[in-house]
């Protein structure tokens, strides 16, 4: 189901009164809360429900184990066994096929006639994020950082609450679990800070992202011509504009409805155009999947504990495997690989060269960061690596006989809308909305609200799918 | 912070804006009308599956969508329908789905225009990716994607805000947004194309009266096919192959009962010149009907209908769809066509 359905709107009216009405005890609510997710997940493929169960019926069993286990050797095994079948689901539902079509490549290199057939996989919707999620739970008890869930029903509820089940954020569960073991309610406050979460969350996706970039995006990325430098750059600003407010916007909507239930989930977005430098954009991007791979991905494998040489080694795994997480393709990965050569040179520069950032050069260094996110998000979008190369002559002045497929307003459209979007990035950089809105005259902050729920209902849309939802 | 204040102040401010803006729109001619979209293709499709001997699928292009006005065949055969053609698109596809993926062993009526009947089998071609793409979506629809559907139906009848179009004349806020036009870079030479057509849950299409009756309008849309008249990239005709496919077809659905009835829909003006002189009749049309010896109506061949006039060259107005849908009912009856009708 997606938030930016009518069909959701009904679902969330229905949970809330039942969640607010005095039929339920706090048990109870708990159980609602779970049958809800189960539906809502449900409603995109009933049969793909019966992975979540297995995953949920997996990790409790394997954290319930580790909670009471003292042989090391035993609690390894019951580690592996959760890593394994996570892993081993999200290898076959997701790379299935990538793997395959590699293997097939490999055999036609060796000169084999032999090609192991295309297999119909379906993947299910947000395997990257539970996934990641479940797997925190048990490999946190293993390290014993973490104490196992009181009840099945508050594991099982960590796994599937709705709101972040399919896109995030990726909430480890000493976030989240301990939240349900007492009932929980939201202020009147709260709950109306949520909706307006909410209403931003859903003018985000539905206004910024569908209305005004989708199109301009879609059509540089889906050409099959060598482009205008205009057109080239307009494509892949328009589509930098509208992965951030496609994600930021679903991640808001998730926090603003998990609130009105009064739960609270973390932040996954802080201006990340503002962002100097690549350490700090990954402070601000999807940080609790950067966090994630940090935790669980970079600092095992060593992080800066062993050497320079290990620490970028380690950097480039860790950003090399979080590029193949968002999609089985090579462009994806050379997405990764880039992101991390450029950490690796921060960190080379930052090492050498000592600069004093302030506001002046700050913005300008926010600048070269956010340029370089965007030469990164080509190989993101493109589905081929021809396109991404032919893009990316063009930007670069390599095609000055490119063809110009945009009209004047959608150039100026995408400029517009970017520039002010980098300039709100920047004034909010150490800010947050909350902030604002609490100095901001009730009846101003009503206007605002006011505006962005007359767009999002005159905007509509034909119920376009979050771009993460395939990850 | 007061967030009750503020609440108020916006559900208030939303509202205001959301009437004005309905208001607007409707003191400009917008009237509610339903979308012919995915999911309401998908839910005729639906109908199939759980079949009914009084059912009559019709399939084509646009034509036989316009000039088959349901509830007046309805009303002179007491056969119910259901209408699973697709503008713009060959029948090709529809007609396999039907045929491989389904029992129906009933009446198909199939709707031929020359241009897009005749045009392709080739899948990645847009008559035939069209039609395709509906089939495609009612397999893969979900629950959630039905239960929004059943939602925005309501919603459709009575709001002219809601509006998921993508035609030139939309109103929602993308389409709006894209009409924005500065200075002549790209300047797309292609002509406005406008909605001309109200549909119902059912799927019946009728032409506006706007269209019927604004010669203006009317000559927006008639640009609009000469583009695609005039436009020299688009492929010839592959008679062979889109004959072959049908035959094949046709030969499984007549083996298992199945009821095959052809026509041909009127046309006027320069296009059914073009369409005389680029798939004549005889090598078309005759040709089709004579190698599968199918049952078939062509409106020419119809003293009331020969000499119909389509507003804008390829679609009949409402009044005379009805009357092409009382002409043909009555001759299918009259040749006894309607396996339905004669068991009833």
């Amino acid at each position: 189901m997606l938030f930016n359905s009518l069909g959701f709107m009904v679902f969330i009216v229905v949970v809330l009164a039942l969640y607010y009405s005095k039929l339920f005890n706090w048990t109870n609510k708990k159980r609602m809360l779970l049958v809800s997710s189960y539906i809502f997940y449900g409603l995109w493929n009933p049969p793909l429900i019966i992975l979540l169960w297995i995953s949920t019926m997996v990790d409790w069993t394997a954290g319930k184990k580790l909670a009471v286990e003292t042989n090391a050797k035993k609690r390894k095994y019951w580690l592996l066994l959760s890593l394994c079948i996570n892993l081993g689901f999200l290898a076959f539902f997701k790379y299935g096929n990538f793997l395959l079509e590699n293997f097939n490549a490999v055999l036609q290199i060796f000169g084999t006639s032999y090609e192991a057939p295309a297999m119909d996989i379906i993947l299910p919707m947000g395997i990257s994020f539970y996934t990641f999620q479940t797997m925190s739970y048990t490999i946190d008890l293993y390290h014993k950082k973490n104490k196992p869930a009181k009840t099945f029903l508050d594991f099982a509820l960590y796994v599937t609450f709705f709101p972040q089940l399919v896109a995030g954020p990726i909430v480890r569960s000493k976030e989240l679990i301990s939240q349900f073991y007492d009932e929980k309610k939201a202020s009147l406050n709260q709950f109306l800070w949520g909706c307006f979460l909410l209403t931003v969350g859903l003018f985000l996706k539905v206004v910024m992202a569908d209305s005004l970039l989708a199109s301009t995006s879609d059509d540089v990325f889906g050409s099959d011509k060598v482009l205008n430098i205009l057109d080239a750059w307009s494509g892949t600003l328009a589509f930098s504009g509208q992965i951030f407010f496609d994600f930021a916007g679903y991640s808001t909507c998730a926090i603003g409805i998990a609130l009105m239930l009064g739960i609270l989930l973390p932040d996954n977005f802080r201006y990340p155009y503002a962002a100097i430098g690549f350490s700090d954009l990954w402070k601000r991007w999807h940080i609790s999947l950067s966090s994630w791979l940090k935790d669980y991905l970079y600092i095992p494998l060593g992080g800066n504990r062993h050497g320079v040489t290990r620490m970028y080694a380690a950097l480039m795994i860790t950003m090399l495997l979080g590029g193949l997480w968002h999609g089985a393709a090579w462009t994806y990965v050379v997405w990764g690989a880039l992101h991390g050569i450029f950490l690796v040179v921060e960190r080379l520069l930052n090492n050498r060269i000592k600069i004093k950032i302030n506001n002046w050069n700050g913005i300008l260094f926010a600048l070269l960061t956010y340029t370089c996110v965007n030469i990164s998000w080509v190989f993101f979008r493109a589905k081929e690596f021809a396109t991404a190369k032919n893009l990316l002559q063009s930007m670069f002045f390599m095609n000055p006989e490119g063809e110009e497929i945009l009209d004047t307003w959608a150039i100026l459209k995408v400029i517009i809308i970017i520039t002010v979007t980098f300039l709100c990035h920047w004034y909010m950089r150490n800010s947050s909305m909350k902030a604002k809105a609490e100095n901001t005259n009730p009846m101003i902050l009503g206007l605002i609200w006011g505006v962005l729920l007359f767009f999002i209902l005159i905007a509509q849309g034909s119920g376009e799918q979050f771009i993460y939802f395939q990850f | 912070m007061n967030l009750k204040q503020s609440a108020t102040m916006a559900i208030l401010l939303a509202l205001i804006g959301l009437i004005s803006w309905e208001l607007y729109w409707r003191s400009n001619g917008y009237y509610p009308t339903i979308e012919d979209n995915d999911a309401l293709w998908a839910a005729q499709r639906k109908r199939v599956d759980t079949p009914n001997p009084n059912d009559v699928i019709f399939i084509g292009s646009s034509r036989i969508h316009f000039d088959i006005q349901l509830d007046k065949w309805n009303l002179y055969t007491g056969l119910s329908s259901i209408m699973l053609a697709q503008p713009g698109s060959s029948p090709l596809p529809i007609f396999q789905d039907l045929v491989e993926n389904t029992e129906f062993n009933g009446t198909i009526i199939v709707g031929v225009t020359p241009g897009l009947f005749f045009s392709t089998t080739y899948p990645e071609a847009r008559p035939w990716k069209w039609a395709q793409s509906k089939v495609d979506y009612f397999y893969k629809q979900t629950y959630a994607q039905k239960f929004n559907h059943l939602l925005s139906i309501p919603l459709q009848e009575q709001f002219v805000f809601i509006n998921e179009s993508e035609m030139d004349d939309a109103i929602n806020l993308k389409s709006l947004v894209n009409k924005f036009k500065i200075g002549n870079r790209n300047d797309s030479k292609d002509p406005p194309f406008f909605e001309f057509s109200d549909y119902t849950i059912e799927r019946n299409s009728r032409m506006t009266i706007k269209c019927a009756t604004d010669t203006a309008f009317a000559n927006t849309i008639k640009k609009v096919w000469s583009v695609f008249m005039l436009d020299t990239t688009l492929p010839p005709p592959d008679k062979n192959s889109t004959t072959k496919f049908f035959l094949e077809q046709a030969k499984k659905f007549e083996a298992r009962g199945g009821n095959l009835i052809l026509v041909r829909c009127p046309s006027s003006g320069i296009l059914r010149d073009g369409e005389q002189m680029g798939l004549p009749r005889e090598r078309f049309w005759d040709s089709l009907i004579s190698v599968g010896n199918f049952k078939s109506y062509h409106f020419e061949d119809i003293y009331e209908t020969k000499n119909l006039d389509c507003p804008e060259w390829s679609h009949l107005s409402g009044p005379d769809a009805d009357l092409f849908t009382e002409v043909l009912a009555n001759l299918l009856i009259e040749d006894k066509a309607l396996p339905n009708l004669n068991t009833n």
